[in-house]
């Protein structure tokens, strides 16, 4: 196995429900290596993506830490965190979470457009609308490019998420029941391209979902109830 | 007036200090992310529910609007009463009221050598009482209390605007020492003649409404509603155009160009089909209807005082009145009520003498008095140094008494104009000032309005908010969003309300007009009003502090929906669906 790309060790996460603490993972703690293809496989309600949130940085453990390639990502800066989300991690959720007002070519330029400041994006525009164009094609949109999300099928919503999530070649991405709102052969399809992604482009992917057929594209696959691993990383 | 705010003795570090300003904004705001203005125009003019943004601009256009063009009327009235006061006054007036000043004309001259001064001339002041014979038989003599003036014509020329107020003589090209003279042809008409005088209008006048022909600029209240059709039709393309691009389907998209088209043919129609054209009208205004003629006489009468301040008195201790016949050779009006109305101007040394001021010898044991004046107004270089050069007058009375201590101790009242009719100037200005405050309060209640719609925006685009910050959008970076949101609309509303401020003070007259005919609604009785317009001074330092107040307050209001966005948590802003 090569190198580990990220590092999960004794991650807790409590919610407070009025005066009660709710807790929701209880030390977690797990491993993912450099081009890895890793499913977390629980129930609806067992943490699984609350566990995404927090290695995804997203959110704060309550108790342990998240290593991203070598760093202690709470150690660090929020600042850091969120360039990192923006250069080295991509999501992709199972509502698509596409912003309504903006077209598909413009979603797919958002994390571009988040880490470019205005002075610089009439230069920059072009090279990183050739790739965000690159990328649409790849996913098979490039005839939805100015069309709006609410004029896409729940398919090519994802794919569109997909290719915001993709076009600033993360080397992590993470996927929350990426197929959960869509139909079988729809799911299908996609899950062929998050593993397309992982075996040929070799990005690491971790991918929570509570379909045992999906969990099945992984590599590895561990399974999370009430909030606990049942097998160690 | 209009180039008064020129002389603002901050505008150049104004300037400087905006332009600074507003490049570090502009350098901040290059510095930013980009998504951040695409997202933000989008929220701001992407589709039909971007209208309510939109129309929350209005309160602001319409506070903006009202501020400017309320402030720029009465600040009219305040411009053109200083104007009208300054103007019959002088820049500075040096008062040794009823008890006089000896030797005013050295001390006139010892003025005129100071640094900044122009010129000085000695004044006399008393109270009298005129009796007018009309001359229309059928109405009773009238009898009226005046301020009677003794001025050196030549001198008081060169005070304030005492000439272009003056009826008759004004712009001819008499000589400044012939103003009071009477001319040839009122004398040929009559077999005796008396010194001439320069009546208020309001002395030997009667109020009258009259109708007044008028020129105004027929067409203009059209091509201003056009004006405002197209900014409409322009608004109405871009929303539809938005809208269009959001439904395909609908193709509403091909209404764009036609209301842009409607909006070029607007354009069109106002410079081809709708000239402004000068149209002579009659409007009715108040003037005063003079009961004599220039060559008319007059009978002024006053009581002489003293050095003492006693009155001269005859036989029996019966005060002396001393009355005089004079010719009216022009009458004056400068807009200002008090002077109109009650100013009687006559020659220096005749006032001198109604006054009791004249040089009395020696007699009885008394001993001689010298000639004394009432005032001495001073025209000075700059009327911007009015404070300074009044302490430098006290310090030259001082060095005056100190030289000639056969002047005795006196008590003079040295002060600007301003200083002199504050009370009429206080009055207008806390008027103007307490209507600009309670206009002012409309922006409270606008930023209330953005603050809300700020918040609910913030509220409604939380998954938005989510995504931002999932993709690595920072805290400050979305609620900085917002703030763009907010000040976006108060640019909007300031733009709206400045343009359509300046374009209704640019087409004041005929709109005022328009209304007037149309609606019927007098909008500005000339009969209640010196003015035979509507005034105004348009101040841009004025106008730059509205707009940028609406600017900031705008930013700071929508600091609601910022800090909602910045301090959302954004698996909190993902986890509904």
């Amino acid at each position: 196995m090569s190198e580990t790309i990220l590092q999960a060790q004794g991650l807790t996460k409590d919610y407070l429900m009025g005066a009660q603490t709710l807790r929701v993972l209880h030390h977690v703690t797990l491993s993912v290596a450099r081009g890895e293809f890793l499913c977390v496989l629980g129930p609806s309600g067992s943490g699984k993506s609350t566990l995404l949130h927090l290695l995804g940085l997203l959110d704060r453990p309550t108790e342990g830490s998240v290593i991203f390639e070598g760093q202690d990502a709470f150690a660090k800066p929020k600042r850091w965190r969120d360039r990192m989300r923006n250069e080295a991690i991509g999501f992709v959720f199972q509502f698509y979470y596409l912003m309504p007002d903006l077209s598909v070519l413009e979603n797919t330029l958002l994390p571009a457009m988040i880490r470019t400041p205005a002075m610089a994006w009439p230069l920059a525009r072009r090279k990183h609308r050739e790739r965000a164009l690159q990328v649409l094609l790849d996913l098979g949109l490039s005839d939805r490019v100015h069309h709006l999300p609410q004029e896409l099928s729940g398919g090519e919503r994802q794919r569109a998420a997909l290719a915001r999530a993709l076009v600033h070649a993360p080397r992590l991405l993470f996927a929350d029941e990426p197929t959960g709102n869509l139909d079988t052969a729809t799911g299908a399809e996609i899950m062929r391209v998050l593993a397309r992604l992982n075996q040929r482009g070799g990005l690491t992917v971790v991918m929570v979902t509570h379909d045992e057929r999906v969990a099945g594209q992984a590599d590895r696959i561990l399974r999370l109830r009430d909030g606990r691993l049942l097998h160690g990383a | 007036m209009q180039s008064e705010w020129l002389a603002w003795p901050w505008l150049i570090p104004a300037i400087v200090g905006g332009g600074l300003v507003a490049l570090a904004l502009l350098a901040v705001v290059l510095r930013t992310p980009v998504y951040k203005h695409i997202i933000c125009l989008k929220y701001l003019f992407c589709g039909w529910k971007a209208v309510v943004p939109l129309i929350s601009a209005l309160p602001a256009a319409l506070g903006v609007f009202l501020l400017i063009l309320v402030f720029a009327i009465m600040d009219g009235f305040v411009a053109e009463t200083r104007e009208m006061t300054r103007g019959t006054l002088a820049d500075i007036i040096i008062d040794a009221h009823m008890e006089g000043l000896p030797y005013y004309d050295d001390f006139a001259r010892r003025i005129e050598n100071l640094e900044g001064v122009q010129a000085a001339t000695p004044i006399i002041q008393t109270f009298g009482v005129i009796r007018v014979k009309p001359q229309f038989a059928a109405i009773k003599p009238i009898v009226r209390h005046c301020v009677l003036l003794g001025i050196r014509p030549s001198e008081k020329a060169e005070m304030g605007r005492f000439r272009e107020y003056l009826q008759r003589q004004r712009g001819i090209g008499y000589p400044p020492a012939d103003l009071l003279n009477v001319p040839d042809y009122m004398r040929s008409a009559r077999g005796t003649v008396y010194t001439g005088c320069i009546a208020g209008v309001g002395v030997i006048g009667t109020p009258l409404p009259r109708p007044v022909s008028e020129v105004v600029q027929a067409g203009a209240e059209w091509r201003v509603l056009l004006w405002f059709m197209t900014g409409l039709a322009v608004v109405i393309g871009l929303f539809v155009w938005q809208a269009g691009r959001r439904h395909r389907g609908r193709r509403l998209w091909r209404l764009a160009p036609l209301a842009w088209a409607g909006a070029v043919l607007a354009l069109a129609l106002e410079a081809l089909l709708i000239p402004v054209v000068p149209v002579r009208t009659q409007r009715m205004q108040v003037i005063d209807f003079p009961l004599i003629n220039y060559g008319g006489d007059l009978v002024i009468s006053t009581i002489p005082v003293r050095e003492s301040g006693a009155l001269e008195v005859e036989a029996g201790g019966i005060p002396k009145v001393s009355s005089r016949v004079l010719t009216l050779v022009d009458t004056f009006k400068s807009g200002y009520w008090e002077a109109d109305s009650l100013h009687l101007y006559v020659d220096f040394a005749m006032a001198q003498q109604m006054a009791g001021m004249e040089a009395q010898p020696a007699s009885d044991g008394r001993p001689a008095v010298g000639a004394r004046a009432s005032q001495i107004q001073v025209k000075i270089k700059n009327p911007a140094w009015g404070a300074a050069m009044v302490g430098l007058i006290q310090e030259a009375w001082q060095a005056f008494t100190r030289d000639r201590p056969e002047v005795g101790p006196l008590h003079l009242t040295i002060n600007t104009w301003e200083t002199q009719q504050r009370m009429i100037l206080t009055v207008v200005e806390v008027e103007r000032n307490i209507t600009a405050l309670m206009l002012g309060m409309m922006f409270l209640g606008f930023g209330i309005l953005i603050a809300l719609i700020s918040y609910v925006m913030a509220y409604i685009k939380s998954r938005d908010v989510g995504i931002l910050k999932a993709v690595g959008a920072h805290d400050a970076g979305v609620g900085s969003l917002f703030l763009g949101y907010g000040f976006i609309i108060g640019l909007i509303g300031t733009a709206i309300g400045l343009v359509a401020a300046l374009l209704m003070l640019h087409y004041l007259d005929p709109i005022e007009l328009w209304v007037n005919s149309t609606l019927g609604i007098e909008v500005f009785p000339r009969e209640m009003y010196y003015f035979d317009h509507i005034p105004r001074h348009l101040s841009v330092p004025w106008c730059v502090g509205v707009s940028m107040a609406v600017l900031v307050l705008s930013t700071l209001a929508s600091m609601a929906g910022g800090l909602l966005a910045a301090l959302k948590q954004p698996v909190e802003a993902l986890r509904y669906e």
